[in-house]
């Protein structure tokens, strides 16, 4: 047997006994969710405790070990189900983790453990949902008149802040658009470190790829309006200090719209700068860039839009813009006034909106 | 023979083998020599191995067992500007062009010189004059000469293959690699385009690679012929005698030639 194919089948190999851990995880998982929904469920209905009171109470180290007891058992279950997936049919988990020979009978999906399991998952979840987001048709069909004050001052918009409220507005734009400016140097630079087909040379560039992938989701995963707290206690209270946040997150959420850009070009340019024998630069410059630019204009004018709406918020906490006077109307119940300034948000939010949508598809 | 000296060895290849992740065998333990002003011509089915082998000579692909030589330099384990000095010696024309196509003409054929140009200028698609009096007269060559500033994608397929012939030309390669490089195009275009590359061959003494798949131009351009099976060297010879009975050999039982290119 020649060398290479020895190699790939330990591999294969390998991989596989992965792709089965994973499923196997997934599944536990998923029956741990069933499980705890279930008992959740049993409880709430059979009056003895509140849902909500699950973690208090003497009887918390027993509950504690109740739950792992749950736990326990979904990956007893989880592991039966795998091994005897060729009698009981495919795991979700074996459905979703690609890799696993997966011996499917020929049978609709209505018909298998799975499908019956994914009914019933999906059932759990709404039913759970609506206990813990204590969900109350009642209430909503039959209390409407104690907001009809709100109402009413929203459609008798008064023109008291209008002029303040149109300042503050350019303000917002403005203050959205310096976010965006200032993040597409960063996101340029930093979402060639975070493109997988550029970051396969050596050891030190995939690193500098995951550490990338890694800090960006993090960024982005934490709010603007948290942001723009760090900030406001940084440069203190004020537009700059909205600017710096939508900054930060706009720096992420780019470099992850760029990457996926740089991923998806085509490869042929790039092998024809390299064949010249060009360096990184160069292959960059000639092979990756001129096919980028058009998409990463589109990404950055929708990324402008989005920025607009979120700086009419980031006000609320001080951060600039024409929710720093919207907050303290609403906490007075200046309904009027509330009215003007939402309008003018709504307005320049749609307006905005169109434009970003025109530019986009007049540049792809 | 003392004292004499034929063509050098431009391109050795010896045990070269690719296994692509996944598993695929693409190549198995070829040895292949190619002197200097050859036009060797890589035939075999779609799969057999074509693309790799010649992508394995310039390292767009890397090999995983073997060793190659481009003029007695070995360019399997270059790295960096080792690697790419001896790159700027193999131009490579491909079956899709592979031209940058939000640039102009010019600048497509200008970036042949990139392997040799500075750095900074070039970034910024500054070149020396030197360069860019070459590449108009690439163009003239190529049968483009009015048409510089067009952005490449404006053209047809055969005009950006024209292209890609000047680039290829400005980088003043010794060696041309050129992977199917009619393939894409109209018929009737592929003998003229085909003259282009054996213009350079004759003319300029370039040594080529080339793989093809039509009979006719086969028999026409080739000076030397192998023909891959399933990533193995299985024939060789000059072009009269690729016949009805190697062809079978190489392609199949089931193939027929598409022309009576070999009756
Ligand atoms: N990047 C890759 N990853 C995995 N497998 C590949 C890759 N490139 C080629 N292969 C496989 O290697 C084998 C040889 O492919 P290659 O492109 O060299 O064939 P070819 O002779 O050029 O075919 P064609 O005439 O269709 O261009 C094929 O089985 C192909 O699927
Ligand atoms: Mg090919």
């Amino acid at each position: 047997m020649p060398r290479g194919i020895e190699l790939s089948t330990r591999d294969d190999h390998w991989a596989k006994s992965m792709a089965r851990l994973k499923s196997v995880a997934v599944d536990a998982v998923l029956l741990t969710g069933a499980g705890l929904m279930i008992e959740l469920l049993v409880v709430a209905f059979s009056g003895r405790r509140s849902p909500a009171g699950m973690l208090l109470g003497a009887e918390d180290i027993l509950d504690l070990l109740h739950y792992a007891w749950i736990t326990a058992g979904a990956v007893v279950l989880a592991i039966l189900w795998n091994l005897l997936s060729g009698w009981l049919g495919a795991s979700p988990g074996r459905a979703l983790v690609r890799g696993i020979p997966e011996r499917e009978r020929d049978i609709p999906w209505t018909h298998t453990l799975r499908g019956w399991f994914t009914i019933l998952f999906i059932e759990l979840t709404f039913f759970t949902g609506w206990l813990i987001t204590e969900v109350d048709l009642p209430t909503f069909l039959t209390k409407f008149s104690k907001a009809s004050d709100i109402v009413r001052g929203l459609v008798h918009p008064s023109g008291a802040v209008l002029h303040q409220g149109v300042l503050l507005l350019v303000q917002t734009i403005f203050l959205a658009f310096m976010a965006t400016a200032f993040a597409i140097p960063a996101a340029f630079a930093i979402s060639f470190l975070a493109a997988r087909n550029l970051t396969r040379g050596s050891a030190l560039s995939r690193l500098l790829y995951t550490a990338t992938r890694t800090v960006m989701n993090l960024v982005r995963a934490v709010e603007p309006l948290v942001w723009a707290l760090i900030f406001i206690s940084w440069v203190g209270i004020g537009p700059f200090a909205g600017v710096l946040a939508l900054w930060v997150h706009s720096v992420a959420a780019l470099t992850k719209l760029y990457s996926e850009q740089i991923e998806s070009i085509d490869p042929g340019p790039v092998e024809a700068i390299m064949a010249t024998g060009a360096s990184t630069l160069q292959v960059i410059r000639y092979g990756v860039v001129p096919q980028v630019i058009p998409p990463f204009l589109s990404f950055t004018i929708y990324r402008w839009d989005i920025n607009v709406r979120m700086s009419t918020i980031i006000g609320f906490v001080g951060g600039g813009g024409i929710g720093y006077i919207l907050k303290p109307r609403v906490d007075l119940g200046e309904w009027g006034e509330v009215g003007t300034l939402v309008l003018l948000i709504a307005v320049t939010v749609w307006l905005m909106d169109i434009v970003s949508a025109r530019i986009r598809e007049r540049i792809v | 023979m003392p004292g004499f000296v034929g063509p050098a060895v431009a391109i050795r290849v010896e045990g070269l083998s690719k296994v692509f992740p996944g598993g695929v065998r693409a190549l198995s333990d070829i040895d292949l020599e190619v002197r200097e002003g050859e036009f060797l011509v890589v035939v075999g089915l779609s799969g057999s191995g074509k693309s790799t082998l010649l992508r394995c000579i310039n390292r767009l692909v890397d090999p995983t067992a073997g060793r190659i030589w481009i003029f007695q330099r070995e360019i399997t384990g270059a790295q960096g500007a080792e690697l790419r000095r001896l790159r700027r010696q193999i131009a490579m024309i491909f079956q899709q062009f592979n031209l940058v196509r939000r640039h102009s003409v010019l600048d497509n054929v200008l970036s042949g010189s990139l392997g040799r140009a500075r750095l900074l200028p070039s970034l910024f698609l500054r070149y020396p004059a030197e360069d860019r009096r070459l590449a108009h007269e690439a163009l003239e060559r190529v049968g483009l000469r009015d048409r510089p500033a067009a952005r490449a994608d404006a053209l047809s397929g055969g005009q950006q293959q024209r292209v890609a012939i000047a680039r290829a030309l400005l980088q003043k390669p010794k060696i041309i690699l050129a992977d199917e490089p009619v393939a894409s195009l109209d018929p009737a275009l592929r003998h003229s385009l085909m003259r282009h590359i054996e213009a350079l061959n004759r003319d300029e003494g370039l040594t080529v690679v080339c793989s093809l798949h039509d009979v006719d131009l086969v028999k026409r351009y080739a000076t030397r012929l192998v023909a891959l099976r399933e990533g193995r060297l299985v024939w060789e010879g000059q072009p009269d005698q690729f016949d009805r009975r190697t062809y079978r050999e190489i392609y199949g039982t089931d193939a027929e030639p598409a022309s009576n290119a070999m009756a």
